[in-house]
C-alpha cells in the first residue's frame, strides 16, 4: 500500500519533544541563570511581561529560557500558565501620579517643573556595535563597579538635562495645560469600570478602557506597525502628536485584604507612561484646544507606550469612521496573529480535497455550457 | 376619491389630494445645537442657512408636503438649499432633527422617523426605494447588474435562482440595459447605463415610493434625456409616489406635476410645476426660472 | 469549593481554572438556547496555540468528566499529530478515557470532519473553529456584521451565491459551507467538507463549535434544522468522487481523499476505514 499520510502519532511527537529538550538542556555553554536573563536581557523580559499581560519577572525569565529567546513563545507560555490559576482579587485603582520616575522627558517644552530626567537610555548614544573582547569588557566592568561604589547616584547627577533637581513625582504637563485651559475635557462617566479584555472579548464599538487594555497587551511590533501604517500607509491618516510626557518608573499595586478590607501592597511594577498632545483641527472639534492620548504598558517599553498614546487619540478622533478601532482591538495580539499564521502548518488535506473537487466541478459546468 | 387633472404638456399627473402615500410634516434637520433663536437667525430673509449665533447649520426647516400614488413631486433649488437633506432624511440616511414622515403601507400607516433602524431598513427593501445621483451609492460596482438586482429580491425572500434571473432580466429589459450585459460587473458600465441599473434595482420589489436624487446630473445631455424619458414612462406605468430632487428645472418640468422650491433650508414656494414655470411668485423662484429659460 | 482547592487543585495538570470552566459552560448554555448564535466568551490561552484547537479544547475541558470517553481527530484521523497532542492534553488533565471508535466516545473533538458513523443522542461533537464568522467574505466591519446577524439580513450572502453561480456555473464554496440554523442564524460550519453537512441536519447529537482565537462559542442542539444556503432550484452538492472507493476498505460511501495526481483514494476517517476492513475480513 503506497499511501502514508503525513502523520506522526504519539511516538513522533515525543521524539520531537525529546529533541528540543535535549538540545536545549545539553548545549555546550553554561546554564543560563534566571538572574542573567533578568539583568542582561531586562528589556526583553519587560516586553514579554507586557505582551503577556502578567507582571512576573522570574516566570518571564523562565519562559524566555524555555522558549530559547522566542518572545512570542514566551508570552504564550506565560499566558497559558496564567489560565490555570484562579483570580482571587482585583487591584485597587493606582494613581499614575504615584509613579516614582526613573526617567522622564517632556519634548513639548525645553524646561519643565520637575525637570527632564534622561535616566537609563541609549536614545542619545551613537549606535556603534561594541566589538571589544570579552576579557576587555570584563575589565571595564570591574573598573565601573569600583567607581560606582561610594559615588552618588550617577544616574541622577549626570542625566537630567537642565540645572533643576529632578523630582521623583513631578507634576505632569497635562495638568499645567489644563490650568492654562488648553485641553478639552474628555473625562467621561460612561466607562466607570475598566473593561476586562481577558473575560469579555472587546469588539467595536468598545469602551476606551477596552481599547487601552488591548493596546497595553498588544504585540509591540504590531502596535508600532499600526502606528506607522497610519502615518504612511494607504488607508489611514494619523497626526504625529507632540509628546507631553514619557515616563518610566515604579508604582505599588494594592489589593484589599479579604479579612481586614484594607488595601495591602502586593507588588511593585514598573511601567512606561506616555501622554501625547494632539492638535485639534476637525470641523466639529474645539480648535482652540488640545486633546490628549494616553499610553501605559508594563516595563520599560517606550516604543509601545508612544504608539499606544498616539493611537488612542487617533481612534477617539476617528470616531468609527474607519475601521481603526477594529484593527487595534482585533489584529494586534501577538498570540492571535502568530497562532493563526502558524496553524497553516497543520494538515489541510480535507479542505484541499474539497477545493480540488470544486475546480473539476467548475470545469464540468463550463464544458456543459460550451457544448 | 381621486380627482384626475391634466397639467400642462404632460398628462402624467393625477392629483389625489386625500390619498397621500407619503406625508411629511415640519421636517427639519440642523447640524449643531439649536433653539428658536438659532432657527430664526437663518433662512432666506437672512440669506444663509448658517446661524451667526453659534455656527449651527439649519440644512432644512419646516418642510411639509404630501405625495400621492402616481404623483411626482419636485424639490428644486440650488445646491445647499436643503433639498437633498430632505431626501436623505426620508431615505433614512440622515436622522432628522424634527418632524414627521408618514408612509402608507399595506399594513397601515407608519411614522417613519419613529421606526427603529432595523424596521427602517426593511422599508427600504420593498416600500421605499432611492435612486442616488452617484451610482456607487446605490449599487455595488464589483457585482454584476443581475447581482445588484438580486440583492433587494433576496432581501425580500426570493430563493429561486431561475425566478431571480427572470425578474432581473425583465427589469433590465424594461430599463433598456442590453440583456447581454446582465452578468457583467457594473463597474465597467457607462454612467447612463449604471443609472439605468440603479433604477431597475430600485423597482425590483415594486416600491410604492421612489426618491430620485439628481438622477441625471453628471450625465451627458443626450444620455440624460434618455434616462429622463425612462423615468417618466416608469412613473406612468406604476402608480409610484415619486420625489424628484434636482437643481435643474428641465428635469422638474419633465417629471413632476407639483414642486417645492427651497432656499437656505426653507420652502419658499409650493405650486403646480407648470404654474411655477409660467408665473413664479417668489423672487428666488423667478431668478431660478429666468436662469433656466435663458 | 475551598480556596485551598483552587490554589492547589487535586489534578496537577489542570489547564483551566474552575472559574473559567464555569464561564465556558455558561456560554455553552447560551449557545444551546440560541442555536447558531455566536456567544462571546472570555477565551483563555491554552497550552496549544490559537488556531490549533484552543477553542475546541476549552469546550472539551469544560464538558468532560472522569467517566467520559473522548475521541480526538484531525482531518478524520485519530493519529494526526495535533489530534494526538490534544487527546493527550485532555486525557492527562481530566482523567477521561480515550477511544478511536466514535460509537464508544461520549465527547468527540474534531478538526475539519464529522466521523462517518457512531454519533448518537449520547454524543457531544466539539468542532474546532478557525473562523466563526460566515459573513466575513461579504463584510469586514464587525459593527455591520453584528447588525446583519441581529436583523437576519443575509441578502448579501445570497448575492454572493448568485454571483458565484452566474460566474462559475456552480456554487464554488468548498468546505465550511454556510448554513441556516433553526431558520434564524447563518453559521460557518468550521471547515468540514460539504459531505458532512447533511449530517448536521436534525442530528441526534449536540454539536458545539469553539473558536478560541475569535472568542466565540456556538451550538447546534440535537434535532435542529440545518439548511445549507442554496437556491431552491440549485441543489446543494457534496464532494463528488466519481464513484471511487477506498483503496483499503473499498468504501465508496465515505468521504475520500486522494494522492496527488493518482486514482488512489483513501477514507479520511481512519477509524471507520479500519473497522470496515475488519468487518470485511
Amino acid at each position: 500500500m503506497g499511501y502514508v499520510s503525513a502523520r506522526g502519532g504519539l511516538d513522533a511527537i515525543r521524539a520531537a519533544e525529546r529533541l528540543v529538550r535535549r538540545l536545549r538542556l545539553t548545549s555546550e555553554s553554561s546554564w543560563l541563570e534566571e538572574d542573567q536573563i533578568l539583568e542582561k536581557l531586562r528589556l526583553l523580559v519587560d516586553r514579554v511581561m507586557g505582551e503577556a499581560g502578567l507582571w512576573a519577572p522570574r516566570l518571564a525569565a523562565k519562559a524566555l529560557r524555555q522558549s530559547e529567546g522566542d518572545a512570542t513563545e514566551a508570552v504564550h507560555l506565560l499566558r497559558a500558565y496564567r489560565s490555570t490559576l484562579p483570580r482571587f482579587a482585583y487591584s485597587e485603582p493606582a494613581d499614575a501620579d504615584d509613579v516614582s520616575v526613573e526617567r522622564r522627558i517632556v519634548p513639548a517644552f525645553q524646561r519643565v517643573p520637575g525637570s527632564q530626567l534622561l535616566g537609563r537610555s541609549v536614545d542619545y548614544t551613537a549606535r556603534f556595535l561594541e566589538r571589544q573582547s570579552d576579557d576587555l569588557a570584563r575589565e571595564e566592568a570591574e573598573k565601573l563597579r569600583s567607581e560606582a561604589s561610594g559615588t552618588p547616584d550617577d544616574e541622577r547627577s549626570e542625566a537630567h538635562a537642565d540645572g533643576d533637581t529632578p523630582q521623583r513625582s513631578p507634576q505632569r504637563l497635562l495638568e499645567m495645560l489644563r490650568e492654562m485651559d488648553l485641553v478639552v475635557d474628555r473625562r467621561r462617566a460612561d466607562d466607570p469600570e475598566p473593561f476586562d479584555i481577558t473575560r469579555t472579548p472587546a469588539r467595536p464599538p468598545a469602551a476606551r478602557s477596552a481599547l487601552l487594555s488591548s493596546m497595553t497587551r498588544a504585540d509591540t511590533g504590531a502596535l508600532v506597525n499600526q502606528w506607522y501604517r497610519n502615518i504612511l500607509g494607504p488607508d489611514g491618516y494619523l497626526h504625529e502628536v507632540t509628546l507631553g510626557e514619557v515616563r518610566h518608573g515604579a508604582i505599588d499595586v494594592e489589593v484589599r485584604h479579604p479579612v481586614t478590607g484594607l488595601p495591602v501592597c502586593v507588588s511593585s511594577v514598573r511601567v512606561t507612561e506616555v501622554e501625547a498632545i494632539e492638535d485639534l483641527e476637525g470641523v466639529d472639534e474645539d480648535r482652540t484646544k488640545f486633546d490628549v492620548g494616553y499610553g501605559l504598558c508594563f516595563g520599560h517599553n517606550e516604543r509601545k507606550a508612544i504608539a499606544m498614546a498616539n493611537l488612542d487619540i487617533a481612534c477617539h478622533r476617528d470616531a468609527g469612521r474607519t475601521q481603526l478601532e477594529q484593527s487595534l482591538l482585533l489584529t494586534t495580539d501577538a498570540l492571535d496573529s502568530a497562532g493563526f499564521l502558524e496553524h497553516l502548518k497543520l494538515p489541510h488535506y480535507v479542505t484541499f480535497r474539497s477545493m480540488i473537487e470544486r475546480k473539476f466541478a467548475m470545469r464540468k459546468a463550463r464544458n456543459r455550457d460550451a457544448s | 376619491m381621486t380627482t384626475e387633472v391634466e397639467y400642462g404638456r404632460y398628462p402624467v399627473a393625477r392629483l389625489a389630494v386625500p390619498e397621500w402615500m407619503l406625508k411629511v410634516e415640519r421636517l427639519g434637520r440642523v447640524y449643531g445645537p439649536f433653539d428658536d433663536a438659532v432657527i430664526a437667525s437663518t433662512g432666506p430673509e437672512v440669506g444663509s442657512s448658517k446661524s451667526a449665533l453659534n455656527g449651527a447649520v439649519v440644512a432644512a426647516w419646516d418642510v411639509s408636503f404630501e405625495v400621492a400614488a402616481g404623483e411626482a413631486l419636485g424639490l428644486v433649488g440650488e445646491s445647499g438649499s436643503g433639498k437633498t437633506t430632505v431626501l436623505r432624511c426620508l431615505a433614512g440616511d440622515v436622522a432628522p432633527s424634527r418632524g414627521e414622515a408618514r408612509l402608507r403601507t399595506a399594513a397601515g400607516d407608519v411614522s417613519m422617523f419613529e421606526l427603529d433602524p432595523s424596521a427602517r431598513r426593511r422599508l427600504r427593501i420593498d416600500t421605499l426605494a432611492v435612486v442616488y445621483q452617484d451610482p456607487a451609492e446605490g449599487l455595488k460596482l464589483n457585482i454584476s447588474a443581475g447581482g445588484n438586482i438580486a440583492e433587494p429580491l433576496t432581501a425580500a425572500g426570493w430563493r429561486n435562482f431561475g425566478n431571480i434571473r427572470n425578474r432581473a432580466s425583465e427589469l433590465l429589459t424594461r430599463t433598456e440595459v442590453p440583456i447581454n450585459r446582465m452578468d457583467d460587473l457594473v463597474r465597467g458600465f457607462s454612467g447612463g447605463m449604471k443609472q439605468r441599473v440603479q433604477i431597475a434595482k430600485a423597482l425590483a420589489n415594486s416600491p410604492s415610493v421612489v426618491l430620485f436624487d439628481e438622477p441625471t446630473t453628471g450625465l451627458d445631455a443626450s444620455v440624460a434625456a434618455g434616462v429622463l424619458d425612462l423615468i417618466r414612462s416608469l412613473l406612468e406605468e406604476h402608480r409610484i409616489a415619486a420625489i424628484v430632487v434636482s437643481h435643474d428645472f428641465a428635469v422638474i418640468e419633465m417629471l413632476t406635476s407639483r414642486c417645492l422650491v427651497m432656499q437656505h433650508g426653507r420652502v419658499v414656494e409650493n405650486a403646480l410645476t407648470d404654474q411655477l414655470l409660467e408665473d413664479p411668485h417668489h423672487p428666488y423662484t423667478q431668478r431660478l426660472v429666468a436662469a433656466a429659460r435663458s | 469549593m475551598l480556596l485551598d482547592d483552587l490554589i492547589n487543585p487535586t489534578q496537577s495538570d489542570e489547564l483551566l481554572d474552575e472559574f473559567a470552566k464555569r464561564e465556558i459552560r455558561r456560554a455553552m448554555l447560551a449557545a444551546v438556547a440560541i442555536p447558531g448564535y455566536q456567544v462571546p466568551f472570555g477565551s483563555r490561552e491554552m497550552p496549544v496555540a490559537r488556531g490549533w484547537g484552543s477553542g475546541g479544547l476549552q469546550i472539551t475541558l469544560a464538558v468532560v468528566h472522569d467517566d467520559d470517553v473522548v475521541k480526538v481527530i484531525d482531518q478524520g484521523d485519530d493519529d494526526g499529530v495535533n489530534a494526538v497532542n490534544l487527546r493527550r492534553l485532555v486525557t492527562t488533565s481530566t482523567g477521561a478515557d480515550q477511544t478511536s471508535v466514535a460509537a464508544e466516545a461520549s465527547v468527540i473533538q474534531s478538526r475539519h470532519r464529522i466521523p462517518e458513523d457512531g454519533l448518537d443522542e449520547e454524543s457531544i461533537l466539539v468542532l474546532q473553529v478557525p473562523v466563526p464568522e460566515p459573513l466575513r467574505g461579504v463584510e469586514r466591519d464587525m459593527r455591520e456584521l453584528a447588525r446583519m446577524h441581529a436583523e437576519a439580513d443575509y441578502s448579501r450572502m445570497w448575492v454572493s451565491l448568485y454571483e458565484d453561480k452566474v460566474r462559475n456555473g456552480v456554487i464554488t464554496q468548498t468546505t465550511g459551507y454556510p448554513c441556516l440554523v433553526n431558520e434564524r442564524y447563518v453559521v460557518a460550519t468550521t471547515p468540514i467538507p460539504r459531505w458532512d453537512i447533511p449530517r448536521l441536519h436534525e442530528s441526534p447529537f449536540l454539536t458545539l463549535f469553539g473558536a478560541g482565537r475569535e472568542k466565540r462559542i456556538y451550538a447546534i442542539p440535537p434535532r435542529t434544522k440545518v439548511e445549507p444556503l442554496t437556491f431552491d432550484d440549485v441543489p446543494f452538492e457534496v464532494e463528488d468522487a466519481d464513484g471511487a472507493s477506498c483503496a483499503m476498505c473499498k468504501s465508496s460511501d465515505a468521504f475520500l481523499v486522494s494522492l496527488p495526481n493518482s486514482d488512489v483514494w483513501m477514507c479520511s476517517d481512519t477509524d471507520w476505514c479500519r473497522r470496515t476492513r475488519e468487518a470485511n475480513a
